[in-house]
């Protein structure tokens, strides 16, 4: 990467950001909602993306942390507790349900690991149900109460888009260190070739059940802002439907790509609202891109990019070799 | 170059007057689960809407002017219920019309009532009308007033002291379920077993044991119509034959036909049935399966009266007004013989519930039969 690619990257980050910031300003409710569901479900495919595009483990239990996250939330702040508590022991929970969760993993790998996560899923999704004492239910939770943050109220769509936007920031922080980290190279190890990796010193047991662990966590990020969102939460969003909803998130976007969920949640979130205007065939449309994309591109969005990049890099290298060659048969 | 801009500021001035005279249509915007499981539901409820608005239209439409309509799918999902009312109240409708499913209405309710707009719902879950919500309005009894008339039944007529109760473990069920088990305390009758059953259960095998383990003097089954046809086939086959007694979903003319003999002797309570007696009905049903080729269930009915509340609400107006619309429909008795749509005399109280005549049938060689009509209360 060029010194002038770099400064291309920053400033294509801050116009990002910056727009994300200020285009909503104009937004009715109704965007302001859809873009606040974009930030919450990117951030639990960010939590998958580490479990799955960076450590390797394949888990269709995401769905039931966000909504762990999203009956803690639900639970706590009708209680009066603040939603910050709430976090905090969303976050606790599903690290350490994570961490259990995790130890198939180290016996199962791949599809046999995705049954036992679905098992899970499906585990999860019995609990928000018939615990009625809990979690009331069928009836599901409602009036759950939007929280103030710094002293500003963020009742009105706006507000609570900037408050979601600014935990997807954080999150994004976070994450970009943890990946950059001794850990996240173990993560990546782990993936590649965990005989080599454990050869290498690395405790792959301890990784693996990391992965799992902080991915969950951030998918009961997610749903703890899930709750005060849509302020009314029943079990059946959390089905296995959105674990498979947030695994195609990450696969769409491209897995393992920093940005993948970001792309991800985008189609997943926004595409069939664009598409809404076709009436009757929104769903099989979206259905098909995602089909299509899928196939030109196993790898995701970020695949494609990834590969044109390459492609532009070989050439320029093919061309400099190419130029070195003919100085040196040049050469006297 | 000038001239043309002219032309344009006049072209657009023409047709900004021409938006806000009263020719121009009133909007209605419906969210309804038109995909997953509710699908049967919404697009019965959508397909009730459109047979109304086309009918209204023909005939000049409400105060000279027409009614239009945009379905939006919630997808059966709450959270996509909510933001697909967002938008419609973003477009300030004249009314709001769905969802089916009780969890979306819970959702989405305070924001019509927020935004000033009444809302005519499918839900039946009793709770919905008892948080003091003044913009929300049903088209069918909750289950709070049909529940009461089943419990009456079952103590009077079939004088049952234990009674199985079999329900779909979905919002829908499970409020069915909770208010008449309330109803069952009041006459001292005893549930003799309580049965939670998946939607789309395919096997009820177990279910039909347990009843049959449990001895009780008759069985209250609670499920969607073709789980209803499911386990009636399966008391035959287990020969149960205590009376089997049921809501709407277990009479109507889907779990006849699915069912076969095995539904005969069934007996329930129908707020709103295309079986019923009554001569509008009838002409209703017929309207509806030579638009779209099927019988509708009370889905279909329910959006077609929707319409009908909002032609009689604003005719009774003599304007279109979002503001004082709920007002308006509180309190207000609309006759069948003024407003043939509405087929039954209806009236709706101050909590936006309903008050219309109601049926107790029961299956007889494969027919509907009407063994008593329940009055209307007032």
């Amino acid at each position: 990467m060029t010194i002038n690619g770099k400064y291309w990257r920053i400033a294509l980050g801050i116009a990002v950001i910056a727009a994300l910031i200020i285009v909503p300003m104009n937004f009715n409710r109704y965007g302001l909602y859809i873009l606040s569901q974009w930030a919450v479900m990117t951030i639990a495919a960010m939590g998958l993306n580490l479990t799955l595009g960076y450590a390797g483990q394949v888990s269709l239990a995401q769905g039931a942390f966000v909504g762990i996250g999203a009956y803690t939330a639900a639970i706590m702040t009708t209680q009066g507790l603040p939603l910050i508590a709430a976090l905090g022991v969303a976050i606790v929970l599903c690290f350490a349900i994570g961490w259990i969760l995790g130890y198939p993993a180290l016996r199962v790998q791949h599809h046999y690991l995705a049954f036992v996560t679905l098992a899970f899923s499906t585990l999860a999704f019995l609990v928000f149900r018939n615990e009625d004492w809990l979690t009331k239910g069928i009836y599901g939770i409602s009036g759950i109460p939007r929280p103030n943050v710094l002293g500003f109220a963020t009742n009105r769509p706006l507000p609570f888009y900037y408050f979601c936007l600014g935990s997807l920031a954080i999150v994004s922080l976070a994450m970009w260190w943890l990946i950059r980290s001794p850990w996240g190279r173990a993560f990546v190890a782990l993936r590649e070739n965990p005989v080599r990796a454990l050869s290498l010193g690395i405790d792959t047991r301890r990784y693996t059940l990391m992965a799992f662990a902080i991915g969950s966590a951030l998918g009961g990020v997610a749903g703890t802002l899930y709750a005060p969102l849509t302020q009314y939460i029943d079990p059946v969003p959390f089905n296995l439907s959105l674990s498979l909803d947030l695994l195609m998130m990450v696969i769409v976007g491209g897995s393992g790509f920093f940005f993948g969920p970001f792309l991800g949640a985008m189609i997943a979130v926004l595409l069939p609202e664009w598409l809404r205007f076709t009436q009757g065939y929104y769903l099989m449309l979206y259905a098909v891109a995602v089909m299509l994309l899928l196939i030109y591109s196993p790898t995701g969005i970020l695949g494609i990019l990834d590969r044109y990049l390459a492609e532009r890099r070989t050439k320029a290298a093919s061309a400099l070799r190419a130029v070195a060659k003919s100085r040196l048969e040049t050469a006297p | 170059m000038r001239s043309g801009f002219f032309a344009g500021l006049l072209l657009a001035t023409v047709s900004a007057t021409a938006a806000f005279a009263q020719g121009a249509p009133i909007k209605l915007a419906d969210v309804a689960e038109l995909s997953g499981g509710g699908a049967t539901v919404g697009n019965n409820w959508k397909n009730g809407i459109d047979l109304a608005i086309e009918e209204i239209n023909a005939k000049g439409g409400v105060l000279g002017r027409k009614l239009e309509v945009t379905h939006a799918d919630s997808q059966s999902n709450p959270g996509v219920a909510r933001a697909q009312v967002q938008k419609a109240l973003d477009n300030e409708p004249y009314v709001l019309l769905g969802p089916g499913y009780s969890g979306s209405v819970k959702v989405t309710s305070p924001l019509a009532a927020e935004a000033g707009i009444a809302q005519i719902m499918g839900g039946e879950a009793a709770e919905l009308t008892q948080g003091g919500n003044k913009f929300l309005f049903r088209t069918s009894f909750g289950q709070q007033s049909s529940m009461p008339k089943v419990a009456k039944y079952i103590n009077d007529e079939l004088k049952a002291k234990s009674v199985a109760v079999v329900w779909v473990n979905n919002d829908f069920g499970k409020g069915g379920r909770d208010v008449i088990t309330k109803e069952f305390a009041k006459y001292n009758i005893k549930v003799a077993a309580d049965l939670s059953t998946e939607a789309g259960q395919a096997d009820f095998a177990a279910d039909v044991s347990k009843i049959k383990a449990a001895a009780p003097d008759a069985v209250f089954i609670y499920l969607n119509e073709e789980e209803s046809a499911r386990i009636l086939k399966e008391l035959k086959r287990q020969a149960v034959t205590v009376p089997l007694m049921g809501e709407t979903t277990l009479v109507g003319q889907k779990v006849v036909e699915l069912a076969g003999d095995a539904a005969n002797g069934a007996r329930g309570h129908v707020g709103l049935t295309t079986d019923a007696p009554v001569d509008l009905v009838k002409a209703f049903r017929e309207k509806f399966v030579k638009k779209y080729n099927y019988v509708p269930d009370h889905n279909g009915l329910k959006g077609y009266l929707a319409i009908y509340m909002i032609k009689a609400t604003t005719d009774k107006m003599g304007k279109v007004d979002p503001k004082a619309f709920a007002d308006t429909l509180h309190g207000l008795t609309i006759k069948a013989a003024n407003e043939p749509g509405i087929l039954m005399d209806v009236t709706f109280d101050e909590k936006g519930d309903i008050d219309r005549q109601g049926f107790l049938v029961e299956i007889v060689e494969g027919k509907q039969v009407v063994k008593q009509v329940l009055p209307k209360l007032n």
